[in-house]
């Protein structure tokens, strides 16, 4: 007889794993225990070693869905200590390991079978949830994962489920999220008061059709929800949250409810039912009638399927195809979590309040993905995902890092024991709520994974960064340096991890970084190699009059880009006659505009990607003022998703200062000539997207060449549009060329500081 | 390391720069434990009886040296006096140091000397030394005027900028941008068809209104690095936040429409006739009627109040709340 200890690392609580080595012990005459052991869980067996080679063995193909081993430790003991039985003991909080308490799971089949179970107790129970499903991340205040030290707490279990909770046979065996109608937490409607109604959600259902909007607490946070078919009530929404054209995503019931408006691939269904329900960017189909203004002047829209138990009964009362569920947050701040602040902030917002009485513990929005061709990417890594780590093991062992991301799009990353753990989303870290939620989020992850110091701190480059100010207090307090990581070499870094490619070219473009050159990067060539990188090529740098003005007016952009290529009483002719209701104040403006651009007053320098759509899309009169991230690219893509290639517009590449830069002013100014010979726009934006695409991949396959590389990549918002993605795989691969781009991280700043701490790994990991 | 115009913007780096260099390197600064160099105060003070003596320097260079609302002379005075004001302290004298350009006009000469005594007859003050200096053309663009400030204050009146206390409320004295905004686009030409005008002013009538209120804690003048800088630095200091309320910072229309054509921000420009003043929760009403009936305070507002947090917060009634950041040099982009 001998003894075996078996640590367990990854995803094993709160995931019904206890009760699955218990059953497997169990049936295999091994007699011992199993506990959870801080974040991680402990199997102590007696027996023959086959029969615990062998249970190991089983343990790994059997563990339950939703768990993850990341790493599983047999240690052979030799006490004395011997058990009768195999039992699972009380959970021990001494113990520190890599293990990270599991994401959100949406309502799984059994328990929304019981939810439509007339004489089921949980029939109609909003918060059914069992050890395969239900909040987790959301309701968890510390580790180990136990009741008592979640937001579940404050509901004691009545006798039934107490029973089901203590029953290893039980689905619910130890399912902290589990309650009934009888014990656990209760939804009520308010207006300005609690309205006294049979059914809440009955009675949201109808206000919803009958065109009211609504504030629906959830499971990680808010929604603002109105039905999509009245345009007014849709606009009455834009007008009360101050959000005028950013695309608003919405919630079906089911697939086949989905398919009835968008088009979905195999893999987009795939993405759309799977248990983490991420909003997935689908395409309008030929039938789809929404309200123009759920998704303006847009080809496609986001869409979730109903992820808890709330979701499916709202469905269930109403014949809507689908409602929009925004997150209600004022602009750039927080989602709102806590009714107090819900009913306060959104007052004069929502009609109604849909709210229930468990507290929200860690907001969580909603994960959004999007498609090119068959790669997904994310937009959003949040609900569903976080706070599940990356796998940097080959990198470091021990080194513990904390990353803090970009300024805007923010996520941070906690890289320990060789896992990053990557944040749910933060936000817009200029907005003071969202500064602080970021410092929150911090200390809670630091404290779930008993994280008490770390070695250092990464940020990104740009020294006015509010993350990056962050950045030197946090190494104050743990004194460790900081590492300052440039922007685009840590989206390459991130793509290098995401597709374990460490030495690639990678065509980072975006809308702005920081560069080592103090100006504003954004379609850069670099080739890098672990820790370093190389600025081998990039788009013209091109004048920025008014600084950040000229994201929200990209006709300054078009103005400067264009300043080469016409004479400069012609340019001015053009700008006064076809753009001028792109400047707010009109000709004056031009006027200022084309001395500020003399004197170079103000004037900073971008070879950002993300500015030459934004000044096509003005170019093709399509959009002319950005409200919301991203507008006036994303504009012209909808405009060029219909377009055909009908001519081609000329790119031209020249060397500057050593690297290769691509002429984006020739570009424009062949998009111009287009205009000018009266083409349709959208082939006009088909053509201009495929020119920029083959520019850049061009400029990737030069440098590729240069070191003798094969691998190309893609990374940055940029690589979100589908046209460009795809154009620029094709590009590469039909001349020989490898193409990588991002799957299971964010194309975009949301992964920035995954790439911020792999670089530190790279350069002090080993 | 070389000096670059950075170093003199009023911001960051000029703040490590007079670290590094300049306190470092002298080790007699303060007299009779009076406010010293170390300080970094708008002036500094000896005690002397039950009497302070408050002294302030500033070397003034303008480009032009003649702007729509003033010229150099105006603004040597007023910028001179305003920083004896901001300490509590009554303005007295002045001493002026020229030093001037081979070739200067005497015509231009003689308009900005009136204009340095225009001021001082509004303020009564005199100037009482001076010294004349002529350097090579090339050597020197136009002129430099360096003025010295001599007040008076009781004993433990005076006012430093690093008094705030939390629940104070604050009073800005009248529109921010203006001077900074007048003197860019004259000086770059940009030729508005708009009235424009710098705010260059003596502020002592209404420091001397609010003192006398008195629920003064704390006051500055928002000159170099603007309202965003002065704002930070008062915080700063005093070890506490601030919350503004970005509806109640008076800005004139031409100055938003400036600020946006250039890309601009207006709380990041030089002010030359203007305070913040903390008041006494409780005096804070009664503080700003005084400031108000004064000739350059009928625009003053409570911006806010001082809070324990340690960041100035500007809450805008749409947008929520942003850190206000004290300017540190270039603006670079930072919106993707
Ligand atoms: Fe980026
Ligand atoms: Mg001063
Ligand atoms: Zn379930
Ligand atoms: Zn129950």
């Amino acid at each position: 007889m001998v003894k075996a200890r078996i640590l367990v690392e990854g995803i094993v609580q709160g995931v019904g794993f206890r009760p699955t080595v218990y059953r497997l012990a169990k049936k295999s005459n091994l007699p011992g225990y199993v506990r959870n052991l801080g974040n991680i869980v402990e199997i102590v067996l007696e027996g023959n070693t086959p029969a615990i080679e062998k249970f190991v063995k089983n343990l790994k193909s059997r563990a339950p869905p939703i768990s993850k081993i990341s790493s599983l430790k047999v240690e052979w003991l030799d006490n004395e200590e011997s058990y009768l039985d195999f039992e699972i003991r009380e959970s021990s909080s001494d113990f520190s390991g890599s293990s990270v308490i599991p994401s959100d799971v949406a309502t799984c089949a059994a328990c929304l079978e019981e939810l439509h179970q007339e004489n089921n107790r949980r029939y109609h129970y909003p918060f059914t949830a069992c050890a395969d499903c239900g909040p987790r991340f959301t309701v968890i205040q510390s580790v180990p994962y136990d009741r008592e030290r979640t937001s579940m707490e404050t509901f004691p279990l009545c006798p039934s489920c107490e029973k089901e909770y203590r029953d290893v046979e039980n689905r619910r065996y130890h399912a902290e999220a589990t309650c009934c109608s009888e014990c656990g937490p209760s939804v009520f409607l308010y207006k300005e008061q609690k309205l006294e109604v049979d059914n809440p959600v009955k009675k949201a259902a109808q206000l919803l059709d009958k065109g009211k909007i609504l504030a629906i607490k959830g499971i990680g946070g808010t929604h603002l929800v109105c039905n999509v078919n009245q345009e007014d009530v849709v606009i009455e929404m834009r007008k009360r949250l101050g959000r005028f054209n950013q695309p608003f995503a919405c919630m079906s019931p089911d697939l086949k409810t989905v398919q009835t408006f968008a088009q979905v691939s195999k893999l987009e269904q795939k993405a759309l039912e799977s248990r983490r329900r991420p909003i997935v960017v689908l395409k309008k189909s030929e039938n789809y009638d929404f309200a123009p203004s759920v998704a303006p002047d847009l080809h496609n829209i986001g869409i979730m399927l109903a992820y808890s138990g709330l979701h499916h009964l709202l469905f269930s009362h109403s014949s809507q195809p689908a409602y929009i569920m925004t997150s209600a947050n004022l602009p750039g701040e927080p989602m709102l979590i806590h009714n107090h602040e819900i009913m306060e902030n959104l007052e004069g917002v929502a009609d109604y309040f849909l709210l229930h009485d468990r507290e929200i513990i860690n907001r969580c929005d909603d994960s959004v993905v999007r498609f090119r061709g068959d790669d997904m990417a994310f937009i959003r890594r949040s609900r569903g995902y976080a706070p599940e780590p990356y796998d940097l093991s080959s990198l470091t062992q021990d080194l513990t890092v904390l990353a803090l991301g970009p300024e805007i799009d923010v996520t941070f990353s906690l890289l320990k024991q060789g896992r990053c753990y990557l944040s749910q989303h933060i936000g817009d870290t200029t907005k003071y709520a969202t500064y602080l939620y970021l410092q929150e989020a911090i200390e809670y992850l630091l404290d779930i994974t008993k994280t008490e110091t770390v070695d250092m701190v990464a940020c990104d480059l740009h020294p006015q960064f509010f993350t990056t100010q962050l950045a030197e207090k946090l190494s104050e307090k743990f004194s460790c340096p900081v590492l300052p990581v440039q922007h685009h070499h840590a989206h390459a870094a991130a793509l290098s991890v995401d597709v374990n490619e460490s030495e690639m070219i990678c065509i980072a473009a975006d809308g702005v970084g920081y560069g080592a050159d103090g100006s504003a990067w954004g379609g850069e060539i670099l080739y890098t190699n672990e820790d370093s990188y190389q600025r081998l090529g990039s788009l013209m740098p091109q004048k920025m009059a008014g600084g950040d003005l000229c994201t929200r007016y990209p006709a300054r952009m078009l103005y400067s880009m264009l300043e080469n290529q016409y004479s400069e009483a012609d340019l001015y002719e053009l700008m006064v006659n076809n753009y001028k209701e792109y400047f707010p104040r009109g000709k004056p403006e031009i006027d200022i505009l084309k001395q500020q651009l003399d004197r170079e007053f103000n004037v900073g320098i971008t070879s950002s990607t993300g500015r030459v759509l934004d000044a096509i899309s003005t170019s093709l009169h399509i959009c002319g003022e950005r409200t919301y991230e991203g507008e006036c690219a994303m504009k012209l893509e909808s405009v060029a998703f219909y377009g055909e290639e009908k001519f081609q517009i000329p790119f031209e590449i020249k060397k500057d200062q050593g690297r290769y830069v691509l002429d984006t002013s020739v570009l424009l100014k062949g998009v111009m000539d287009k205009i000018q010979a009266g083409e349709m726009k959208k082939n006009i934006a088909f053509a201009a997207q495929k020119s920029l695409s083959h520019g850049l991949a061009a400029l990737a396959i030069k440098s590729a060449d240069k070191k003798g590389l094969e691998v190309i990549g893609g990374s940055g918002g940029v690589f979100y549009n589908e046209a460009i993605s795809l154009a620029i795989k094709n590009y590469v691969e039909t001349r020989g060329y490898k193409f990588v781009q991002h799957q299971s991280s964010c194309a975009g700043d949301g992964s920035v500081s995954l790439g911020q701490a792999a670089i530190a790994a790279y350069k002090y990991g080993k | 390391m070389k000096i670059g115009m950075s170093h003199g913007a009023g911001g960051e780096v000029m703040q490590n720069l007079i670290s590094d260099i300049i306190l470092k390197n002298i080790k007699n600064k303060r007299v009779n434990g009076g406010v010293g160099l170390d300080d970094l105060d708008d002036g500094a003070s000896i005690p002397l009886g039950d009497l302070e003596i408050v002294l302030s320097t500033d070397g003034h260079t303008v480009d032009p040296l003649f702007f729509p609302g003033g010229d150099i002379g105006k603004l040597s005075i007023a910028g001179t006096v305003n920083d004896i004001a901001v300490m509590g302290a009554k303005p007295l004298a002045i001493t002026n140091g020229m030093v001037i350009r081979e070739g200067f006009p005497a015509d231009d000469l003689e308009t900005i000397v009136k204009s340095m005594d225009a001021v001082c007859q509004e303020t009564g003050v005199s100037i009482i030394t001076g010294d004349t200096k002529v350097m090579e053309q090339g050597k020197l663009d136009e002129m430099i005027i360096t003025t010295t400030g001599i007040g008076v204050v009781n004993k433990g009146e005076i006012k430093r900028d690093s008094s705030l206390k939390v629940g104070d409320k604050i009073i800005l004295s009248g529109s921010v941008g203006d001077h900074g905004m007048a003197l860019m686009s004259y000086r770059e030409g940009f030729g508005f068809d708009t009235d424009l005008q710098s705010d260059v002013a003596p502020i002592w009538e209404i420091v001397e209104k609010a003192l006398a209120i008195g629920g003064v804690t704390s006051m500055k003048d928002p000159t170099r690095g603007g309202l965003a800088n002065a704002l930070n630095e008062i915080a700063n200091k005093s070890g506490v936040g601030l919350l503004v309320e970005e509806d109640k910072i008076p800005l004139k229309e031409p100055v938003i429409a400036v600020s946006e054509m250039l890309g601009i921000d207006p709380y990041e420009v030089a002010n030359e006739g203007k305070v913040i003043i903390g008041v006494e929760k409780e005096l804070a009403d009664e503080t700003l009627s005084a400031i108000r009936k004064t000739r350059y305070g009928a625009q003053a507002q409570i911006i806010g109040e001082v809070t324990e947090d340690n960041h100035v917060i500007l809450e805008t009634s749409l947008g929520g709340k942003r850190i206000l950041e004290a300017p540190i040099a270039d603006p670079v982009p930072r919106v993707c």
